[in-house]
């Protein structure tokens, strides 16, 4: 049923949960934001199948079947972005247009498949915070790692590396010169005036930005 | 064993990572004689000795230290042409124990050559200290090599490796270390070593390719290139992609099946003897930061107190040479140089650290891993840091600039060879130009001998042991924020502090870093305001005449110079600085020996090049001097045309002109010619600050102009001193403007 939903009641959905983050959704704030046209009819659908409740002419609220179409909409879209940001090593500003193309296409097995190989990401890039799904809420109750970058772990933690997000194939060699490849495990030693890592019995130099590229799983604690 | 006996001649190469104990190795097997050439082409340097063993003759090469064969330095890309080129009979790669997936990344790679070789694990007493346990017999089993595991500082290991030298074979084929990757079929038709040679190609590395090329043939080229090609036709990846992976898996099982990891031992390393040392420590740090803020601050100190209770009992000296050497009180009744105020000096300052720290360095490992973290903490390593320098001021400066320049150029030259000289050479032309006014002797030997080697030398020999012990690295963390303002990284803080000792070898030394830009911005700064060793050593010793105010405000100018023209040169040139991703060494003993042939090494170099400067340079001051021109000589006739310039603007008196053309010189042979100035009275506080100042930023020296012409090519060797001369005496006319209108005395 939620494949068949057409994508301009994903978008209305999607404007209505965005803004509420913010607070107080308008009407005219829906209509203004959204990226489609919202017309009277497609109001109309929105509140016939009890997606969306408008009171008056100035609130809108999304009722809890709205809700849940909406978080998972959005999650999507989110996790695309962290995907493209992330593995592909797009730009943030470049990820936005390419994920409102993804979130459409995706069906939930394959968003959850993300989720994970990202590691349960909980922000996006742009820092607003995505929706748990059922991987994330079985990662957590499992105690599975998870992805982040290694400048987030805090100094004294050991984790293994994921991947590195950098295209910069001599970048890469050096690490991995260095012992820095997937799959091996660093600890995090120092974070100021430079950041520090361990990997084996070697103590490794790097700046910040080096260590923002590399990706590791991170064992939470208890 | 007769030389007849060992005719035939077999070629042993050493490989391994940087700092692995590679040269220790090299010398357990070759002993003393070594040859150290610069590789072909290039300015790396390569160590060449030679070993008998067995009836045979072995030539043993010491290659520089690689951390993977795809090069990415100059370094490694020569260690990859030895290999080809020199086809040695047997590798040997050393390697550190404590760290088995680096190690094994480069023995997976020279087991592409299919040269018989041995691996060493050396340090292998760290690795066991730190929990570490390497299943040697099983790693030597996989690849079909001998393993031998050494302490190679203790000679240990040796005999062992001697008879893997002996029986050694060809490692396993690479068909059997990867049974299950399927890129093995794409490479079996390849030239070795397969796999290098197509991430050599897909890197693009044009040198390594081109010796492929001689060596195998253009055939043998166009096939690395199907196989990619075809590789990826048949719907693959890239294939250096997956022969990256697959290495990686094999690393992983390697090190997941032969290395184990407990708690390590020596951390928990108890006992009274390190408490004791370092309670020893921390009284020799009270002692040192007391006797350093009494010379600051000017109050009662031990070493004053012990200088006045001298002075008490030997206040009137008789002039003998004997009471000269040991007290070396000057005319106004200070001790200055002797022997007997220097071994106070070293008692009070230098022996109450050293001595605990080098006990509790070699000792005790736990204080040599706590003293490397500590040291590139920021709240530590900067106290840290601040006690380096002082302790280096203190020995090149004091024990360096004071008393052994008091007694060379002072005692020796001025009151006995020159004098001597003076009385056996009849006047004339020829004792003009020796022992003269501007002679080749009394001012061209004593300056080179009597002021700057002393100054040198005790740099290097500090700079020696601090280059040993692994400290510097961490300097590099440290300064890494501050170097970032310059468009530089942490990296480059190295080829800076070299610059404290001799620019010349530090702009030589700007190679390691990677980017363009870096490099040009390094050695424009080192060209800019970076003092050698020889002028800062007599730069100090003309502020110790006067208050340390003098010196703040000239180090402060000039190190806001440094940072406003770093600051604008990496904003104005193009290109970005290259990323900081450094190794840093564990901190070690420094081997007395390593550092004492390293000095060695170096002083011979100063002599080789420097001296020969200092006679050209006295020569062409004697000429200008004696060569006259309309009744006056050129000299005064340069002078002259420079008057405007040093008295107008800067307000020097006349002969600083000569000084600063000196300078172009040798730099630090301008500074002598300031202190010599300075010592006669005929600059004032003022005057000594601007003078200071300008000799400081002026171009660097001869050598210095002839490495950047070497290393970045005429042009921008001629920019850069073109920038250099206005930009010295602007600063100078303004600070000089400043000093007089404010009216700032130093005294």
């Amino acid at each position: 049923m939620e494949n068949k939903i057409s994508e301009e009641v994903a978008e209305v959905l999607e404007t209505v949960w965005t803004l509420q983050e913010k607070g107080i959704v308008t009407l005219d704030s829906v209509v203004s934001n959204a990226a489609t046209t919202v017309s009277d009819e497609l109001l109309g659908t929105l509140s016939r199948e009890g997606l969306i409740e408008v009171e008056g002419s100035r609130s809108v609220r999304l009722l809890p079947k709205g809700l849940q179409m909406a978080e998972k909409i959005i999650r999507r879209h989110r996790l695309a972005e962290r995907l493209i940001c992330d593995v592909l090593g797009s730009h943030v500003e470049e990820s936005e247009a390419a994920a409102c193309e993804y979130e459409h296409l995706l069906a939930e097995g394959i968003t959850n498949s993300i989720c994970t190989l990202l590691g349960h990401p909980r922000y996006c890039p742009h820092n607003k915070p995505i929706p748990e799904g059922d991987c994330c809420r079985q990662a957590r109750d499992e105690l599975k790692p998870i992805v982040v970058s290694c400048n987030q772990l805090s100094v004294g933690e050991t984790a293994r590396v994921a991947y590195f997000s950098t295209h910069e194939h001599t970048r890469l060699l050096k690490l991995s010169a260095l012992g820095i490849s997937p799959g091996t495990s660093l600890k995090l030693i120092q974070k100021w005036p430079a950041y520090v890592v361990q990997c084996e019995e070697t103590e490794i130099a790097l700046e910040s930005e080096v260590a923002q590229n590399i990706y590791v799983w991170q064992t939470p604690q208890e | 064993m007769t030389a007849q006996a060992a005719r035939v001649s077999k070629k042993v190469v050493l490989v391994g990572n940087p700092n692995v104990g590679k040269s220790v190795i090299f010398r357990l097997l070759t002993g003393s004689y070594v040859l150290v050439s610069n590789f072909p082409g290039t300015t790396v340097e390569v160590s060449r000795g030679k070993m008998e063993l067995g009836g045979l003759s072995y030539e043993v090469v010491d290659t520089p230290g690689v951390n993977s064969l795809v090069p990415q330095s100059e370094d490694e890309r020569v260690a990859c042409q030895i290999l080809l080129r020199e086809k040695p009979d047997v590798i040997i790669q050393v390697a550190d124990a404590k760290n088995l997936r680096r190690t094994l990344l480069i023995t997976s790679q020279l087991v592409e050559f299919g040269i018989p070789m041995i691996l060493v694990l050396n340090m292998i007493d760290e690795a066991e200290e730190r929990g570490i346990e390497i299943d040697t017999q099983g790693l030597s089993e996989f690849f079909s090599i001998p393993a031998v595991e050494t302490i190679a500082i203790y000679s240990k290991g040796r005999k062992q490796l001697l008879g893997a030298i002996q029986n050694v074979g060809k490692p396993n084929k690479l068909a059997a270390l990867y049974p299950k990757e399927k890129i093995i079929e794409a490479l079996q038709s390849l030239a070795t070593p397969p796999m290098l040679s197509i991430e050599w190609l897909a890197e693009g590395d044009r040198e390594l390719i081109r010796t492929n090329v001689e060596l195998q043939g253009a055939a043998g080229l166009a096939s690395l290139k199907k196989a990619r090609e075809g590789h990826k036709a048949a719907g693959h990846g890239s294939l250096e992609k997956e022969i990256g992976d697959a290495r990686g898996r094999l690393l992983d099982r390697l090190v997941e099946l032969h290395k184990k990891k407990r708690q390590s031992r020596f951390l928990q390393e108890s006992g009274v003897f390190k408490k004791i040392w370092l309670a020893l420590l921390f009284c020799g740090v009270v002692l040192f930061a007391w006797n350093e803020a009494g010379a600051l601050l000017r109050f009662q100190t031990p070493f004053t107190l012990f200088l006045q209770w001298l002075a008490g009992k030997f206040g009137q000296p008789s002039g003998g040479l004997i009471e000269t050497v040991l007290l070396g009180i000057n005319s106004a009744g200070r001790f200055e140089y002797g022997i007997i105020p220097e071994a106070i000096h070293f008692l009070l300052f230098i022996a109450p650290i050293m001595i605990p720290l080098g006990v509790l360095l070699s000792r005790s490992r736990s204080f040599a891993y706590e003293f490397g973290i500590f040291s590139r903490k920021a709240s530590t390593g900067i106290p840290i840091l601040i006690g380096v320098l002082l302790l280096l001021y203190e020995f090149v400066g004091y024990t360096g600039a004071q008393t052994l320049v008091g007694l060379l150029e002072k005692v020796l030259f001025g009151q006995h060879v020159i004098p001597y000289l003076r009385a056996l050479i009849p006047a004339g032309f020829f004792a003009e130009l020796m022992v003269g006014k501007y002679g080749l002797i009394s001012m061209g030997l004593t300056y080179a001998i009597g002021i700057v080697l002393p100054v040198v030398g005790t740099f290097f020999i500090a700079f020696g042991l601090l280059e040993d012990s692994g400290y510097l690295p961490r300097l590099s963390i440290l300064s890494d924020r501050l170097m970032r303002i310059m468009g530089l990284n942490g990296k480059a803080i190295l080829p800076m502090v070299l610059g404290f000792g001799c620019g010349t070898m530090a702009t030589m030394s700007a190679r390691i870093l990677s980017s363009k830009k870096e490099r040009l911005i390094a050695i424009f700064l080192l060209a800019l305001g970076i003092p050698c060793s020889a002028q800062l050593g007599v730069m100090l010793g003309m502020a110790a005449g006067f208050s340390q105010k003098a010196m703040l405000i000239v180090i402060g100018v000039v190190f806001s110079q440094l940072l406003l023209v770093g600051y604008l040169s990496s904003k104005l040139l193009r290109g970005k600085p290259s990323e900081f991703i450094f190794e840093i060494p564990p901190i070690r003993t420094p081997q007395l020996k390593n550092v004492v042939l390293k000095t060695w090494y170096r002083v011979q170099w100063y002599l080789k090049e420097a001296v020969p400067l200092f006679l050209v340079g006295t020569l062409a001051l004697f000429a200008l001097d004696n060569l006259h021109l309309m009744g006056q000589s050129l000299l005064s006739w340069t002078q002259k045309a420079l008057e405007p310039i040093v008295s107008g603007l800067l307000h020097l008196p006349v002969e600083s002109a000569g000084i600063f053309l000196l300078g172009f010189l040798r730099r630090d042979y301008g500074a002598a010619g300031l202190y010599d100035l300075a010592r006669r009275g005929m600059l004032n506080g003022q005057q000594v600050v601007v003078s200071m100042i300008v000799i400081t930023l002026f171009v660097p020296c001869l050598a210095s102009f002839l490495m950047i012409v070497k290393e970045q090519g005429m042009k921008r060797a001629l920019a850069i001193t073109g920038f250099i001369v206005p930009f010295a005496l602007s600063v100078g006319t303004v600070v000089s403007w400043i000093l007089r209108t404010f009216d700032v005395q130093f005294h």
